[in-house]
Order: structure tokens, then sequence, then C-alpha cells
């Protein structure tokens, strides 16, 4: 017996959306809170926060929306390579605003100062990690949205390709969910 | 309508692996130039020196400075961008085949990640500078 495809209809549809609306609204008041703690480094902190945060929603997502390509099927082609180029930017913005603030973590008395001088492995081996793992979604995504923009619709009759851009975005929100637990831990540890 | 195999005739897979073999040769610069910079005050100054463009690179005092990693992300972006040209216009009319290429990009993102955990990779580093009598 065939169920059919399962349709949300319009009450199951305003539940999802509410949810996901509050779940946002939520999760980002976690690093937007950041502009207000009391430090001279609120602002980078901050932006560095939210541009996270939201890499990580819109990674997230992504992933979903990669498992057809990985299975070689046909997707919308149009809103996935907008959405890809949305989380290329939000990781852009993630490094830039993390070199920004990686500057006050470097300061006299900033968070290195105090981490080497009680827990020096939370440096020596967690940030030197995440330093260098929280550079590689930017470019992974990068690839993937040039990949989508530059062969364009019949990318869809190459599922080799279409597989490959698949792997990219998840490898890519890996690398992501690394940078970002680990910059949770350090922040968690002591604030800039 | 187009026949979907003229479609797939057209297209060439060589941008792809371009893009991608481009991301490994960065990511092992920054891996490499960060090895480097940790030997001695000397090689750590080399490194630095490419990244004093960028603002921040230098200076201390609470605001800091990003320091030697300035110069490293110089490096793997000089080499990201320099060698995606340049296997861009040398495949791009190439197919090549993605399937053993997926596997080998996808191993070679983890064994680059891991020569960042330094309980790892330092140990090796050691081993390879002292052959080059760098202690």
């Amino acid at each position: 017996m065939h169920a059919g495809e399962y349709i949300h209809d319009h009450f199951s549809k305003i539940v999802i959306r509410s949810q996901v609306a509050i779940a946002l609204t939520l999760l980002l008041l976690l690093p937007a809170a950041n502009f207000f703690y009391p430090t001279d480094y609120n602002l980078k902190a901050g932006i560095h926060g939210v541009s996270a945060i939201l890499a990580i929603v819109i990674g997230t997502y992504l992933t979903h929306r990669a498992i057809p390509l990985l299975k070689g099927m046909h997707v919308r082609l149009e809103s996935l390579r907008r959405w890809v180029l949305i989380a290329t930017l939000l990781n852009l913005t993630g490094a830039i605003s993390g070199n920004w603030i990686y500057m006050r973590y470097r300061g006299q008395d900033g968070p290195r100062d105090w981490i080497l001088a009680h827990v020096p492995n939370f440096h020596n081996v967690l940030m030197e990690f995440k330093e260098f793992v929280s550079l590689f979604p930017f470019p992974l995504m990068l690839a993937a949205t040039f990949t989508l923009y530059y062969y364009g619709m019949p990318i869809q009759y190459r599922r080799d390709i279409t597989r490959f851009v698949g792997i990219t975005i998840l490898v890519s929100w890996s690398f992501l969910l690394l940078g970002f637990a680990a910059g949770l831990v350090l922040a968690k540890l002591r604030f800039v | 309508m187009q026949n979907p195999a003229d479609n797939q005739q057209a297209l060439h897979s060589g941008p792809v692996v371009a893009a991608s073999l481009s991301l490994l040769l960065a990511f092992s610069t920054l891996m490499i130039s960060h090895h480097i910079s940790r030997l001695s005050r000397e090689l750590d100054n080399i490194v630095h020196a490419y990244g004093h463009w960028i603002p921040g690179s230098t200076g201390s005092g609470p605001d800091g400075s990003i320091g030697s990693y300035s110069g490293k992300e110089t490096l793997a972006l000089m080499v990201w961008l320099g060698s995606w040209l340049i296997f861009h216009f040398l495949w791009r009319k190439q197919d090549l085949s993605l399937q053993a290429w997926t596997r080998f990009f996808v191993v070679s993102l983890a064994v680059i990640t891991l020569g960042f955990f330094h309980p790892l990779s330092d140990p090796i580093v050691l081993f390879v500078a002292g052959l080059f009598g760098i202690h």
C-alpha cells in the first residue's frame, strides 16, 4: 500500500514556523548578550558570537539540503545555491570577526594569559587547534558556491559533481561545529 | 528539448578538482607554516613578515595583535587563490574521476586536521626539524 508523500497542512506549518522563530530568537540572545557584557571588547565579542551562531544555523539547515545532493536527486538549485552563498558570507564574517576578537584574546592580561597561567592545555591544544580549523568552513563553502554557480542548471546531469558539492557542505559544517564548540568552551572559560 | 546526454558531455569535472585541490594546498600551507613558526623566534619572524599588511597583525598591550597568525593566513591565501587559478585554467576542459578524488579529498582533510592537534603532530614536527638540524 502506498501512503503517499506526507504534506504538512496549514496548522502544522504554523507550529513548525513558530518553533523555528522562537528557537532562533532565543539562540541569538545567547551571543547577542555579549554586546552588553561589562568589557571594552563587547562589540567584537558580540559580532563574532552572532555571526558564528548564524553560520551554525544556516550550515545545519544546509546539511539537510545536502542529503538529496548525495543521493543524486533533483533539487531546487536556485534556492540551494542562494543559501550556500549566504552561508559562505556568514562564514567569512565569522572568520574576519574571529581574527578581530583573537587580537584581544592574545592581548595583555587577556584570556590567553589567564588560561596559560591556570589551565595551559586549553590554549596549547584546544585553541591552537580551533584557530586553524575555524578558517576551513569559509573556503569550503566558497568552493561549493563556486561549483553551483559555475555549472548552473546542467549540474543536475552530473551526479558525481552534485555529490561532491553535498560532501563539501557536510565537511564544511563539521569544521564549523568543531570550531564553534571549541570557541564556546574557551569563551566560557575566560571571556574577553 | 536538449538531450541530457549532450549536457553531460558538455560538463567537465576539472574545475571541481581544481577548486578542492587548492583548498588542500591552502590548509597544508596553514599547517606547515604554523609548525615552522613554532620552531624558533627567527622562523616566527619570517612567517610573521608576510602578514604585516593585515590590520592588527603587530602590537602589544591589552588590545593585542594576531601576531604570526597573520603571516600563516597570508601564505595560505596566496597558495589557495594562486593554485586555484592555475589548476582551473589547466583543467577546465578536462574530465577527471571524481569518485577517486572525493575519497582522497576527505581523507586528506582528516589528516590535515589531525596535523593541527599538537599532542599528535609535535613529535613528528620535531623529528622532521631534527633532520634539518633545527631544534
